[in-house]
C-alpha cells in the first residue's frame, strides 16, 4: 500500500499527466467484463519495446495490481488487478505513465494503429537511447502504397548499388539482426544448481549438519553422498533431455543473396538490414519483408503465411489503399515465402521480429509454458512426503524420550527415519524417465519438443489430423473423366470406359476436353521429353500429367495456341479462361473450373464430336455426375470451350460444354488401420478439410473416422462466426470439419478444449501456428513442414508419417505409467521403512535400523529398482485402454490407501522376522541384520509387483521381459550378499553374518508379502472397468 | 355431427420460415436420393437456429450427395443470400449415418404381384387422416386454403420485387365465420410480414403495399371476399427485421397443420417431410386425402374425413373409417365399403399408384421439395396423383 501512494504521488505524473483533450484516446477499455480483469489499448505501445517495459514495470509496482502485460504486437496491456478498485482509477494510471514512457513515440504513432503513413525519419526518443537494449522498434509503414523510389529513398539505398557494407554495418548495430526470436537455452549451471533446490535435498542437509553436530561424521558424510549422487544422477538426465530439446530448435543458417556495393554478395540472412536488395529468383527463401522494385514474372508462394496455394504474381507499382490484406499486397515479398518463378528485386523494409512472419511468431511465442503437471505433483508429493516424515520424525522422538531413550539416541534415530522417508529419487526418477523417453521416441522418428509433451502424449483424447499431406500424399492425379455423356476411368495412365482400355485419340471430346486442360493451365514444363518436371500447383499438374499420359504434346500444343489473356477466378468467380490465338486466325477460349458455374454458361455440348445443344435433360443429367464425383472424393472441374467469330467477341455464354474431370489426392497407405488404432486407444480422430461436405464424407467414410456410428460434419466457410458456445459443444461431437481454413483450426482445437478435452492437432504451414501452440500437443510433419509449424510444435514427427503418432502415443502412456510405477514403488518402500521403524520403537523394541542401513536401503535399494521401473517396456494392453483422465492426479487417494496396505504387508513380513530375531538373539545387531535383510528383500521383490497395477503373476497377460529390472535386482542383491559377506562394508552398516534358519525367515518375511500383494491386486485396481467399456459393441443402428 | 355456426382460423407460412425451411431441406434431400436411387432409404430431420442448420440424415442407398450443398441451394431458393444467416456462410452440421444396405434385387412396385404387394408391410405404427369438403375449388377448407393462398403471393411479391423490401420469412392467417356449416364471411386476416433490415418501412406504407399486391390480387377470384368488418391485421406484434431462423429457430416436421388442414379436421401427429415413400406415415396421408376427395368428389358428402390405421407387420389398414358429419348422401358405412373396393391402402400400393419412388426424376429433382411448404395436400399447381378425382365415378 505505501508503494501505491508513492506512486499515486509522483509529481511528475501529473505535471504532465494531462493528455485527454485530444481527440484519440490515449488509452481506451477493449475488455473489462471480469472484474478485476482488465485488457486496454495505449497508444504508443504498439510495436515499441521501452513502453511496454516501462508500463509493465511500472503498473506491476501498484499494490493494487496484481499483474499487467504489455503486447507490443497488440498495442494492449492486460491487467489483473484488486476487483475493489475502479476501472477509471486504473486507466488513470495507466495514463499517468504513458507522458514519461513515450511522448516522442505517441508522436511517432499518431493512430495507433501502425497503419498511418509517417515520414521517414526515425525519431529516437531519449527513452529509447537511454534503453539498454540496442534493437530499435522499425516502422510498420504500409511500404505497398509508397512508390519504388520513395521506398528506396527512405531506406537510405539505391536498387542499383545496394547498401555499402559500411552503411549495412551501421544499421546492423541500429536495427538488430535479422533473425526471428528464440527462447534462450537453460546453461548447464544453472541446470546442476537447479537439482539442490528441492526441499527432499534440503532436510538431506540438514540432518547431515546435525549428524555431524552429534558426533556421526560417517552417517554425515554417507547423507552428503546421497546428495551428491542424487544430484550428479539428475544433472546427467537432465542436461542429457536439454541437449536433447535444444537441439531440435535449431534450423538450417539461411543465406540472402544481396546487391552491396554494386556487387552481388551471398551473406548470412541474419545480417540482412532494411535497405538491403534483394535478388530474387526461383528456389530463394524471402530472407526478410521486402517491397519488390523490380518484377520480371515474379512468382511468389505465400502458402506459408496466407494460405493461398496458388503462386501470386508480384509487381512493382504502388496499391492505391492501405489496408489491403497481406495476400494482396501484390508488390511486397514477405519473409518466409518462397520464390516459384520469374525474377526481381527487393528492398527490405523489415527484419527479425518486426516482419510479418516475426509477427505471428511473437504471437504464438509470448508464452513460456509453465512446468508440467506431473513435475509439479511430483514435486508436491515430495513436499508432502518430506512434512510427514518431519512429523513421523517428531512423533517417533517423542515416544522415544517418552520410553526412556537417551535424547541423543533418539534424535539420531529419528533424523535417520526422516532421510529413510524423504523420496529423494522421485525427481530423478521423472526426469529420467521423461529424457529417456525422449530418446525413445527420436528412435521412432519422433522428435519431441517440450518435455511435458511426454506425459501429455499419454494424455490425448482426441487427435484433429488435417486431411491434405497428412492423411493424404498431396499429389493430385486425374480418376475420372466426363465427357459425351460417359464416365472414363483412368488408372495408371490408362484410359477405359466401362472396363475397356480405349484410345485418348478416338475420343474428340475427350482429346479436346484434354487440350482444354492444358492450355487454361499454367504449369511450367521443363525438361527433356519422358522426363518432363512440372511446376505449379497440384491441380494444375494433374491436368498437364494427364495430358502427356493421353499423348498430347503438350509443348506443342501450347505453341501452336500461344496465349494472350488469362482471367483468373476470383471470390465471386470460380473458373478461370484464357484466351489463345489460332494460327491462322481467330481466337480459342477454354474454361476451367466450378462444373456448376462453368455449365451454367453453356449453351452446348459436344457428344462423338457433335455439337449439340444442351437441354435441361443433360444439365440435370451432368449435374447429377458432379454431384456423384464429388461424393467419390474426387476433386471435380468443369471444363469449356468456344471459337469466337470475330464480330462477336464477348459471347461467353455460346461456350460449348467439354466435360468433367474429377481428380483425387490419395490417402497415403495404412491411414484406415491407423485410425482404428487410435479409436482402439480410446482417442477420437478428427479431420479437418477445406473440401466440399460430399469429398469430405466419402474420405470420411473410407477412413472410419467415426468408428461405425454416425458420421458428424460440419460444414462451415465462417466458423469464427459461430457461437463460441455453440462451437464447443458441437465440436465434441464432429468427425470432420470440412470447407474449413487453416486459420480455423485454432477455434476447432479451443473448442475442443473448452470441452474439457486434451487435443492433439498436425498443422504444417505457418498459419497453423497458432492452432499447434494452442493444441495440448501440436504435431508438425519434419519434412514437408515449415519452421513456423516445427517451433512452436511439441512434437515433431521426422519422417512424415503419421503411423508414428501412435508409437509415441504409447511410448507416452508408457511414459507416464512407467513414472508412477517408479514413484509407486518409492513410496511403499519408503512407507515401509516407516512403519518398520515406528512399530518397532512403538513397540518398545528399540530402533531396528541404523542410519547407515536406512541410508543404505534408500540409496541402493531403492534407486536403482526405480530408475529400472522406469524403463519397462510398454505394457501389452497399453493401446487398448483409454486414456487416462488428464484431471487426475498422477497419485490419486486410492493410490496411496493400495501403497499403504502393500507396505503393510511388508512391515508384518519385517516386523515378524524380527520378532523372531529377538526372540533368538535377544536384540543387538544379529537382530538387526534379519530385519535389514527381510525389509531389503521384501522391498526388492515388491519391484517386480509394481510393474503392473493390473496385471499380476497369477493373470492371463503377461508383462515383456525387463532386463533392466532384472540386472537391477540382480545387482542390489548382489550387493546386498556383499554387504553380509564383505568385512569392511559389513562393519560399516553394523551388520552380521547370518545362518540358515535366518535365511528361512528372511525369506518368508519378504516373499510372503510379496504374494500377498500380488493375489490381491485385480480387486483393488481400476484399469479393467475402463476397459470392459471399451470393448462394447456399438448399439444397433437398425431400428426407426 | 359437425358444428353449424362458428368461426374458424387456420395459418400458413411462407417457405423463408425457419419451421418450412427445415422441411424443404428434409424434403429436397429425399428428392435427391429418390432421383439418383428411386429405392433409396432415406430419413432427413433439420433443425436451424442463428446461423446454423443440423441435419440428421440416415438412409440406405447407391446415390451420392453433398448434403450440405443440398441444403444451401434451398437456403439460397428461398432467398438467404445477405445477413446474419445466409446460404454462404451458415454453418451446416451433419450426422449422417448409413443404413444396412437393402436386399437386392429391388423390388419395384410397379411390377409386383398381387402376393408381393401384400408382403410389404406397414413399417410404422400410423393413425393418417385425408380430409376434403366442398368449400374450395380444390376442396380444402376455406381458412387454409386462404392461407397458403396469402403466403404464396407474399412470397410472389418479394420474388417479382413488387415489395421488394420483403425478408422471405412471413406468416398469414384468415379467419372464416361459418353459419350452418358453410363459410359465411371472412371474419380476419392477420399477414406478418419481415422485411430486410436494410431497407425497412414504417407499418402505413407495408400495409398499403400488402392490401395493394397481396389481399386484394388473392382476394380478386374468391366468392368470400374481405367486407367492411373483416379484421386486417398487418404485423399487430410490429415490424419485424430481418426474421428467419436468425431470429427464431426452426424443425422439421413442426408445421403438420400448414401441411394439412389448418386444423380444420384431425392430422397425424407424425411429420410428412423428410421421409421416403416406404413410410406409410407419410404416404397414407395421402392415400386418405385421394379417398376423402374422390368421396366428395363423387357427391357422396359435402365433408369428408378418412381414417386410415396402420399397424406395423400388417400391410392393410387394420382400420379404415369414413366421417361425413352427417353430409353424406349415403351411410358413411357404405361410403368405406365402397373406398375400400376401390382404393389399395396397402404401403407398396400407395408407391405404386402414385408412383412416388420416380416423382423426383419426372419433376426434375424437385417433387417432395416442392410439397414441403403451401401444403402437401390441396394443391392445385402441381398435377399430384392424390389430389385427382380419378376415381369419383367409380364410387358413385
Amino acid at each position: 500500500m505505501a508503494r501505491f501512494i508513492d506512486q499515486m504521488q509522483l509529481p511528475s505524473s501529473f505535471a504532465t499527466g494531462e493528455i485527454e483533450t485530444g481527440p484519440p484516446e490515449p488509452v481506451r477499455v477493449i475488455h473489462a467484463a471480469v472484474e478485476g480483469r482488465a485488457r486496454l489499448e495505449v497508444q504508443g505501445l504498439y510495436r515499441c519495446q521501452p513502453v511496454r517495459r516501462k508500463l509493465e514495470s511500472a503498473l506491476r509496482k501498484h499494490a493494487a495490481i496484481r499483474e499487467a502485460s504489455a503486447n507490443v504486437l497488440t498495442g494492449r496491456v492486460l491487467i489483473i488487478f484488486d476487483p475493489a478498485r475502479d476501472l477509471e482509477e486504473i486507466k488513470t494510471w495507466v495514463k499517468q505513465l504513458l507522458p514519461d514512457a513515450g511522448q516522442e513515440i505517441i508522436l511517432e504513432n499518431p493512430a495507433g494503429d501502425g497503419h498511418s503513413l509517417r515520414s521517414s525519419r526515425r525519431p529516437v526518443s531519449p527513452v529509447i537511447s537511454s534503453d539498454s537494449n540496442p534493437v530499435l522498434p522499425q516502422d510498420g509503414k504500409n511500404w505497398h502504397v509508397l512508390p519504388g523510389d520513395t521506398v528506396v529513398a527512405a531506406l537510405e539505398t539505391s536498387k542499383e548499388l545496394g547498401l555499402s557494407q559500411a552503411s549495412a554495418e551501421r544499421k546492423l548495430g541500429y536495427f538488430g539482426v535479422n533473425s526471428l526470436p528464440e527462447t534462450p537455452p537453460r546453461s548447464e549451471l544453472s541446470i546442476f544448481l537447479g537439482q539442490f533446490k528441492s526441499l527432499p535435498v534440503a532436510l538431506l542437509g540438514i540432518s547431515a549438519v546435525l549428524s555431524a553436530a552429534t558426533g556421526g561424521l560417517i552417517d554425515a558424510a554417507v547423507i552428503l553422498g546421497v546428495v551428491v549422487i542424487n544430484a550428479g544422477a539428475g544433472y546427467v538426465a537432465e542436461s542429457q533431455s536439454e541437449r536433447t530439446i535444444n537441439a531440435l530448435g535449431h534450423v538450417a543458417k539461411q543465406n540472402a543473396v544481396v546487391i552491396r556495393d554494386a556487387q552481388l554478395r551471398e551473406i548470412a540472412a541474419e545480417s540482412l538490414v532494411p535497405g538491403d536488395i534483394l535478388v530474387l529468383t526461383p528456389g530463394t527463401r524471402v530472407a526478410a519483408d521486402s517491397r519488390v522494385l523490380e518484377s520480371r514474372n515474379l512468382m511468389v508462394d505465400e502458402s506459408m503465411l496466407t494460405g493461398e496455394s496458388l503462386p501470386v504474381a508480384k509487381r512493382v507499382n504502388q496499391l492505391d489503399k492501405q489496408n489491403v490484406s497481406l495476400a494482396d499486397r501484390v508488390n511486397m515479398a514477405y519473409m518466409g515465402t518462397a520464390v516459384t518463378g520469374g525474377s526481381g528485386l527487393a528492398a527490405v523494409v523489415s527484419t527479425g521480429r518486426y516482419t510479418e512472419i516475426g509477427t505471428i511468431q511473437s504471437l504464438v511465442g509470448e508464452t513460456r509454458p509453465p512446468e508440467t503437471p506431473m513435475q509439479r505433483q511430483l514435486s508436491i508429493l515430495g513436499n508432502q512426503m518430506v512434512l510427514l516424515s518431519l512429523g513421523i520424525c517428531g512423533a517417533m522422538f517423542l515416544i522415544g524420550l517418552v520410553r526412556g531413550h537417551g535424547w541423543l539416541q533418539m534424535l539420531k534415530s529419528s533424523i535417520s527415519l526422516a532421510v529413510a522417508a524423504v523420496p529423494e529419487g522421485l525427481p530423478t526418477v521423472a526426469t529420467t524417465t521423461l529424457a529417456l523417453g525422449i530418446r525413445t521416441m527420436s528412435r521412432h522418428k519422433v522428435l519431441v519438443r517440450r518435455l511435458d509433451a511426454v506425459e501429455t502424449l499419454g494424455a490425448v483424447q482426441v487427435i484433429c489430423l488435417d486431411k491434405t499431406g497428412t492423411l493424404t500424399l498431396n499429389q493430385m492425379s486425374v480418376l475420372s473423366i466426363h465427357c459425351g455423356g460417359r464416365r472414363i476411368t483412368v488408372d495408371k495412365d490408362v484410359f477405359y470406359d466401362a472396363g475397356a482400355r480405349i484410345d485418348p485419340y478416338q475420343s474428340d471430346e475427350l482429346l479436346r476436353l484434354i487440350h482444354a486442360a492444358v492450355l487454361c493451365n499454367e504449369v511450367e514444363l521443363n525438361g527433356e521429353r519422358g522426363n518432363y518436371v512440372l511446376k505449379g500447383s497440384a491441380t494444375e499438374s494433374a491436368l498437364v500429367h494427364l495430358a502427356l499420359a493421353a499423348g498430347v504434346s503438350v509443348d506443342a500444343l501450347r505453341q501452336g495456341y500461344p496465349r494472350e489473356q488469362v482471367e483468373y477466378r476470383t471470390e465471386t468467380r470460380n473458373y478461370m479462361s484464357t484466351t489463345h490465338r489460332v494460327r491462322g486466325g481467330g481466337k480459342l477460349v477454354a474454361v476451367k473450373g466450378n462444373p456448376v458455374e462453368v455449365l451454367e454458361m453453356c449453351r452446348w455440348w459436344l457428344k462423338d464430336g457433335t455439337r449439340l445443344p444442351l437441354t435441361e435433360t443433360e444439365r440435370a443429367a451432368i449435374l447429377m455426375e458432379n454431384d456423384g464425383m464429388a461424393a467419390e472424393a474426387l476433386r471435380v472441374l468443369g471444363f469449356a470451350y468456344v471459337e469466337p467469330k470475330e464480330a462477336d467477341q464477348s459471347s461467353a455464354d455460346e461456350l460449348i460444354w467439354l466435360g468433367m474431370t474429377g481428380m483425387a489426392d490419395p490417402l497415403r497407405q495404412g491411414m484406415k488401420e491407423l485410425i482404428a488404432l487410435f479409436h482402439q486407444a480410446g482417442i477420437d480422430t478428427v479431420m479437418i478439410t477445406g473440401d466440399q461436405s460430399g469429398t469430405a464424407y466419402a474420405i470420411g467414410k473410407e477412413l472410419g473416422l467415426s468408428g461405425g456410428s454416425e458420421l458428424d460434419i460440419l460444414d462451415s466457410t465462417r466458423l469464427e462466426q459461430l457461437d463460441a458456445e455453440i462451437l464447443t459443444g458441437l465440436a465434441q461431437k464432429v468427425n470432420i470439419f470440412s470447407r474449413v481454413s487453416p486459420a480455423n483450426k485454432l477455434q476447432i482445437v479451443q473448442a475442443l478444449q473448452w470441452g474439457g478435452k486434451v487435443a492433439a492437432m498436425t498443422g504444417d504451414g505457418i498459419n497453423d501456428g497458432p492452432a499447434l501452440k494452442a493444441a495440448d500437443i501440436g504435431v508438425a510433419m519434419g519434412g514437408i513442414g515449415t519452421d513456423v509449424a516445427r517451433r512452436v510444435a511439441d512434437v515433431v514427427l521426422e519422417d512424415d508419417n503419421l503411423g508414428t503418432m501412435i508409437v509415441a502415443v504409447s511410448e507416452g502412456r508408457t511414459i507416464y505409467n512407467n513414472i508412477r510405477k517408479s514413484v509407486h514403488f518409492l513410496t511403499a518402500t519408503n512407507l515401509s521403512e516407516i512403519m518398520v521403524m515406528l512399530g518397532s520403537i512403538g513397540a518398545g523394541w528399540g530402533t531396528p535400523l541404523t542410519t547407515i542401513q536406512l541410508l543404505w536401503i534408500n540409496l541402493i535399494t531403492d534407486i536403482f529398482p526405480g530408475l529400472a521401473l522406469a524403463v519397462e517396456p510398454p505394457e501389452p494392453d497399453v493401446l487398448r485402454r483409454p486414456p487416462r483422465d488428464p484431471r487426475e492426479p498422477i497419485l490419486g487417494p486410492a493410490d496411496f490407501k493400495r501403497y499403504g496396505l502393500e507396505a503393510l504387508t511388508m512391515t508384518a513380513g519385517s516386523m515378524a522376522s524380527y520378532g523372531y530375531a529377538r526372540a533368538r538373539y535377544g536384540g543387538g545387531q544379529k537382530a538387526s541384520t534379519v530385519v535389514f535383510m527381510t525389509l531389503t528383500m521384501a522391498q526388492l521383490l515388491h519391484a517386480y509387483s509394481c510393474r503392473s497395477d493390473h496385471i499380476s503373476i497369477f493373470s492371463h497377460e503377461t508383462l515383456h521381459p525387463n532386463r533392466y529390472l532384472d540386472m537391477a535386482i540382480g545387482g542390489t542383491a548382489a550387493l546386498q550378499a556383499a554387504a553380509m559377506l564383505v568385512p569392511g562394508v559389513r562393519s560399516l552398516l553394523g551388520s552380521t553374518p547370518i545362518g540358515p534358519l535366518d535365511m528361512v525367515v528372511i525369506g518368508a518375511g519378504s516373499a510372503l508379502p510379496f504374494f500377498l500383494n500380488e493375489a490381491t491386486k485385480d480387486v483393488t485396481f481400476k484399469g479393467k472397468r475402463s476397459q470392459e467399456l471399451l470393448s462394447l459393441p456399438p448399439p444397433s443402428q437398425e431400428y426407426g | 355431427m359437425m358444428k353449424q355456426d362458428f368461426m374458424f382460423t387456420s395459418e400458413s407460412v411462407t417457405d423463408g420460415h425457419p419451421d418450412k425451411l427445415c422441411d424443404q431441406v428434409s424434403d429436397a434431400l429425399v428428392d435427391r436420393f429418390l432421383q439418383q436411387d428411386p429405392f433409396s432409404k432415406v430419413i432427413a430431420e433439420c433443425a436451424v437456429s442463428t446461423g446454423i442448420l443440423f441435419i440428421a440424415a440416415r438412409f440406405a442407398s447407391s446415390a451420392s450427395i453433398d448434403i450440405p450443398e443440398v441444403a444451401r441451394q434451398v437456403i439460397r431458393q428461398i432467398g438467404y443470400e445477405q445477413g446474419d444467416f445466409n446460404a454462404k456462410d451458415c454453418t451446416i452440421m451433419t450426422s449422417l449415418t448409413e443404413l444396412p444396405a437393402p436386399s437386392y434385387p429391388f423390388s419395384d412396385e410397379r411390377e409386383m404381384s398381387e402376393e408381393e404387394l401384400e408382403s410389404v408391410t406397414a413399417k410404422n405404427q400410423a393413425n393418417v387422416f385425408g380430409f376434403a369438403c366442398n368449400q374450395s375449388a380444390a376442396f380444402m377448407p376455406l381458412p387454409i386454403s386462404l392461407s397458403h393462398k396469402l403466403a404464396r403471393r407474399l412470397t410472389v411479391a418479394r420474388f417479382q420485387k413488387q415489395i421488394p423490401y420483403l425478408a422471405p420469412d412471413g406468416k398469414t392467417q384468415v379467419g372464416v365465420e361459418y353459419r350452418e356449416g358453410r363459410p359465411y364471411r371472412i371474419h380476419s386476416i392477420t399477414i406478418v410480414a419481415t422485411q430486410e433490415k436494410t431497407s425497412m418501412r414504417g407499418v402505413g406504407p407495408l400495409r398499403d403495399d400488402l392490401n395493394a399486391h397481396v389481399i386484394e390480387p388473392v382476394f380478386a377470384a374468391e366468392a368470400l371476399r374481405p367486407d367492411s368488418r373483416t379484421h386486417i391485421f398487418i404485423n399487430p406484434e410490429g415490424l419485424v427485421a430481418g426474421g428467419g431462423p436468425s431470429l427464431h429457430s426452426g424443425l422439421t416436421g413442426r408445421k403438420n397443420a400448414v401441411d394439412t388442414y389448418g386444423e380444420y379436421s384431425r392430422h397425424s401427429e407424425s411429420a410428412l417431410s423428410g421421409k421416403d415413400p416406404s413410410r406409410i406415415d407419410r404416404v397414407g396421408a395421402y392415400a386418405a386425402r385421394h379417398a376423402a376427395k374422390n368421396v366428395i368428389a363423387a357427391g357422396l358428402a359435402q365433408t369428408c374425413e378418412v381414417h386410415l390405421a396402420y399397424s406395423i407387420g400388417i400391410s392393410r389398414p387394420v382400420s379404415v373409417q369414413v366421417d361425413t358429419f352427417g353430409t353424406g348422401s349415403i351411410p358413411d358405412t357404405e361410403i368405406t365399403a365402397r373406398i375400400l373396393d376401390r382404393f389399395d391402402f396397402r404401403p407398396a400400393g400407395i408407391i405404386r399408384a402414385f408412383n412416388l419412388r420416380y416423382q423426383p426424376q419426372l419433376f426434375r429433382g424437385v417433387f417432395y421439395h416442392r410439397l414441403a411448404v403451401y401444403g402437401q395436400v390441396g394443391r392445385m399447381d402441381i398435377g399430384l396423383p392424390w389430389e385427382s378425382t380419378d376415381k369419383a365415378a367409380l364410387l358413385r
